[in-house]
């Protein structure tokens, strides 16, 4: 195998010159021994450092000899295989291996690496000795980051609030679409249209409008109507001002006491001879006494209850009834046709199916079982109509004409024809014993009809008055209010006290006459009720007696 | 007393914080919101306007630091300022939102608020902590003086080698090859260096290439190479091994010192390439959230 080593001989400014030599054998020795092919004179190089073989067609095994290892095209080796152009570096040499030249097997150039390339090149490959250097930076992080947060929470949720088909696709997907932006979960009552941003929120940038809430919400009414009190608080506010969403089920519906007490606790100073109002902040030391609703009758005789304040003496319940509740739940208990009878108040006072009002009482199916309306002892079992007193006078003269015309009428005052019983085959009366008959029908009728207004049934419960004027009968019965809704102003339900006695608010049993109100005035609540922040008794806010959307004046 | 970013003026912005503080939790219980406590109440908005404006005025201490004598203040009082009043944004966020969370980008923006903090804190523990101990681990000289020395050492070391035995300038020449200074990130925040091998390497070329001592222990290298010395017939070969020990133990000592110094100055660094990036996503998240909730007021 025959070799040519051509070295290079550098000799300032620029020229080189070239030395060539021949090396017989199969390998090419390199190292800083003598006897080495190629002489590195480098402390880098061991003596005997590496060899280099011809495998043919241009190819050669390259091997180290020391562990250290040979640097062959820029990396470390201990045997790798080269072929032309290859660069094997030793200390301060560089061994290229180069096309072997006619009547040569191999070839290589052998120079001597450059004081400046190997400064160079230790540059290049130091280390990086600080993150900067290990090609970590923050600033394509920063705006990976920033772009991100921007897409996320901005692009896609502008445009699927603009693109239907987008905020569908995306509408069970947390954090995409719409959802980024959801602040917190809906109110139940809003569930529905959880979906639909657009139900609530409509132009972007702007507050949600009453508009979108009387969609729905169309039969709710205001609270006072803007025309009459033309208040900023009131005219002007939104839905919104009170009911917030998107906190769950806490904060859509208020029923703190400030919602009506910023308003209300001063209302005679604002609005000073404007408001019939009284100024109220909390239930338990800042409330008016209550005021109910009085039965009281207008000239035209309907119904004009007038709302009268508990503090007026005396207070006097005209419900045009005669009712001692004392009498009806003595301990020893009242005379029925039953026996003896012990009354509780539910026998007459139930609640009504929607539990908030107490039913009315109904004379047929509370009264009547005791207070029976019979009229003549001989027919015990007929009683006349209650509640309408042509209708008494009506059926006495037609049963009163019955009996004269059927006759067999036994009673001694009566006469003849009355009394005498009809047999067949008997000749009918003559128009002379009809007359007696028909005159003694009107004016026993007559005389009952007066007996039951004047004493015996009526007169018992109701106030009973004869028109002077009137020729027959004539009789006018007061009208009568004897159950109602009291509080006009407030809601008040039964059925949130059904644990409490009936005597406890009303104290039925001490009652000798229906002129006493029995309905219970602001100190009996206060036994257990308080304002909002009462540390003892039970916290009530106003709109646990009161509503807030209660004008009769509608939304829209 | 030395003036840390901490203690700066007598715990300025410390005090400014916790005013600031009690001033927010202060009116957080007090207030009486409708409905839960949440970010659009008037207190809501009112902490919400008081987050954002910190926010960006702790942004803006990334463009200030830059501003070397051409901005108000000193930039210790500011990175005093941002640190504490930085601080004080976790409660007022927290009682800005009323501690409502979801799956939304006003929850992310909070996170990314916490995580920008947090990685904070460590860079207050980094700034407090690692400059003294760079300055202790350099001891008074600087890491290119000691990159230096490094590599006068192992030229000499070679030098030495080359006088004992081929097998041990080829150890000596490995472990030059194998002196890794810094690395990637890893490579500089766990500190390796391998230069602790150039010993054991020397070991094995010595006992390989002694054989008088045919009963050599395996055990400490020290142990290993006083064996070998203590069997050297040849005084001037002995001697030129101790030394050549003695250089390699220095290398090795230094090497250890300019990893550290690379640690330390990483782990001093680190925190930023989360804290930085992190900061501009929250501006991005508190962007995207500041014009959702006014989007869809």
């Amino acid at each position: 195998m025959k070799w040519h080593i051509r070295r290079v001989i550098k000799k300032g400014k620029g020229s080189v010159s070239y030395e060539e030599e021949i090396h017989f054998g199969d390998t090419l020795t390199i190292g800083r021994a003598a006897d080495q092919a190629i002489f590195v004179n480098d402390l880098r190089a061991a003596l005997e450092h590496a060899t280099v073989t011809v495998l043919g067609n241009g190819r050669y095994r390259v091997e180290a000899l020391v562990a250290s290892g040979i640097r062959l095209d820029g990396k470390l080796e201990q045997n790798a295989t080269a072929t032309s152009g290859s660069q094997i570096e030793v200390g301060n040499s560089r061994i290229t291996l180069i096309e072997p030249p006619k009547d040569f097997e191999a070839a290589v150039e052998v120079a001597l690496i450059d004081k400046t390339e190997v400064a160079a090149r230790e540059e290049s490959e130091a280390l990086p000795m600080t993150l900067a250097e290990a090609g970590i930076g923050k600033r394509r992080a920063a705006w990976i980051g920033l772009i991100s947060m921007l897409i996320i929470g901005l692009a896609i949720p502008i445009v699927a609030h603009y693109m239907p088909t987008l905020r569908i696709a995306t509408a069970g997907m947390p954090m995409v679409g719409m959802n980024a932006w959801d602040t917190g979960h809906l109110h139940d009552a809003h569930h529905t249209m959880a979906g639909d941003c657009q139900a609530c929120h409509g132009s972007p940038f702007s507050v949600v409008e009453d508009a979108k809430c009387v969609v729905c919400h169309a039969a709710t009414p205001a609270h006072a109507d803007p025309a009459e009190f033309p208040l900023p608080d009131i005219a002007q506010a939104r839905c919104a001002h009170c009911h917030r969403d998107h906190n769950g089920n806490e904060g859509l519906v208020r029923n703190d006491q400030v919602l009506c007490s910023d308003c209300h606790r001063n209302l005679t100073e604002r609005i000073p001879n404007q408001t019939l109002l009284a100024n109220v902040e909390d239930f338990g030391n800042a409330h008016p006494q209550f005021s109910v609703l009085l039965p009281a009758w207008a000239e035209d005789g309907s119904f004009a209850p007038v709302r009268t304040s508990m503090d007026k003496t005396p207070l006097i319940e005209t419900s045009g009834l005669k009712f001692p509740h004392a009498t009806h739940l003595r301990e020893r208990g009242v005379t029925s046709p039953d026996g003896t009878v012990n009354m509780v108040c539910a026998d007459c006072h139930v609640a009504e199916p929607g539990g908030a009002l107490i039913a009315p009482i109904d004379f047929e199916q509370h009264c009547q079982s005791c207070h029976r309306l019979d009229f003549d002892l001989r027919v015990p079992d007929r009683q006349v109509p209650h509640a309408d007193v042509a209708a008494v006078q009506y059926m006495l003269d037609e049963f009163y004409a019955k009996v004269a015309l059927e006759g067999g009428y036994d009673d001694v005052s009566a006469p003849v024809i009355v009394r005498q019983r009809r047999r067949p085959g008997q000749p009918p009366p003559t128009p002379e014993e009809r007359r007696e008959a028909l005159a003694w029908a009107q004016q026993k009728a007559t005389q009952t009809t007066d007996t039951l207004f004047s004493g015996r049934a009526c007169g018992v419960c109701h106030s009973v008055s004869k028109d002077p004027a009137a020729v027959r009968g004539g009789w006018q019965v007061a009208p009568v209010r004897v159950a109602g809704q009291w509080y006009e102003k407030s809601r008040f339900t039964h059925n949130a006290h059904v644990t409490m006695d009936c005597e406890a608010c009303h104290i039925a049993s001490q009652s000798q006459s229906s002129a006493d109100l029995l309905i219970p005035e602001i100190t009996n609540c206060r036994q257990c009720h308080a304002g909002e922040h009462d540390k003892e008794l039970l916290p009530s806010t106003c709109i646990a007696c009161h509503g807030f959307h209660q004008s009769e004046h509608l939304l829209r | 007393m030395h003036d840390s970013i901490l203690n700066f003026r007598s715990y300025r912005y410390l005090w400014v914080s916790i005013l600031l503080s009690l001033g927010s939790l202060t009116a957080y219980l007090w207030h009486d919101p409708i409905g839960v406590p949440n970010g659009g109440s008037w207190l809501g908005y009112t902490l919400g306007t008081i987050g954002a404006v910190l926010i960006l005025w702790l942004l803006w201490f990334g463009i200030r630091k830059r501003r070397y004598g051409r901005a108000i203040g000193t930039a210790r009082g500011w990175l005093s300022a941002h640190v504490y009043l930085g601080t004080s944004l976790i409660l007022i966020s927290l009682l800005h939102s009323g501690f409502q969370v979801g799956w939304n980008i006003h929850t992310l923006a909070l996170v990314l608020m916490l995580l920008v903090i947090f990685s904070g804190f460590f860079g207050v523990y980094a700034y407090l902590r690692y400059p003294a101990l760079m300055t202790r681990n350099r001891a008074s000289t600087t890491r290119e003086a000691m990159v230096a020395e490094i590599r006068e050492l192992d030229a000499q070391a070679l030098q030495l080698a080359d006088k004992v035995d081929k097998s041990v300038h080829d150890a000596i020449l490995r472990s030059i090859q194998n002196t890794r200074l810094g690395g990637g990130l890893w490579a500089q925040l766990t500190a390796k260096d391998e230069s602790g091998q150039a010993l054991t390497r020397l070991k094995e070329a010595v006992t390989q290439a002694t054989t008088a001592d045919k009963q050599h222990r395996s055990g400490q290298t020290m142990v290993v190479m006083v064996d070998f010395l203590a069997h050297q017939a040849n005084d001037a070969q002995s001697d030129t091994l101790r030394r050549l020990i003695d250089l390699v133990s220095r290398k090795r000592a230094l090497a250890s010192r300019v990893a550290r110094d690379i640690q330390l100055q990483a782990l001093m660094e680190i925190w930023l390439y989360f804290h930085v990036p992190l900061s501009l996503a929250l501006l991005g998240a508190l962007t995207a959230h500041i014009l959702s909730v006014f989007f869809y007021w």
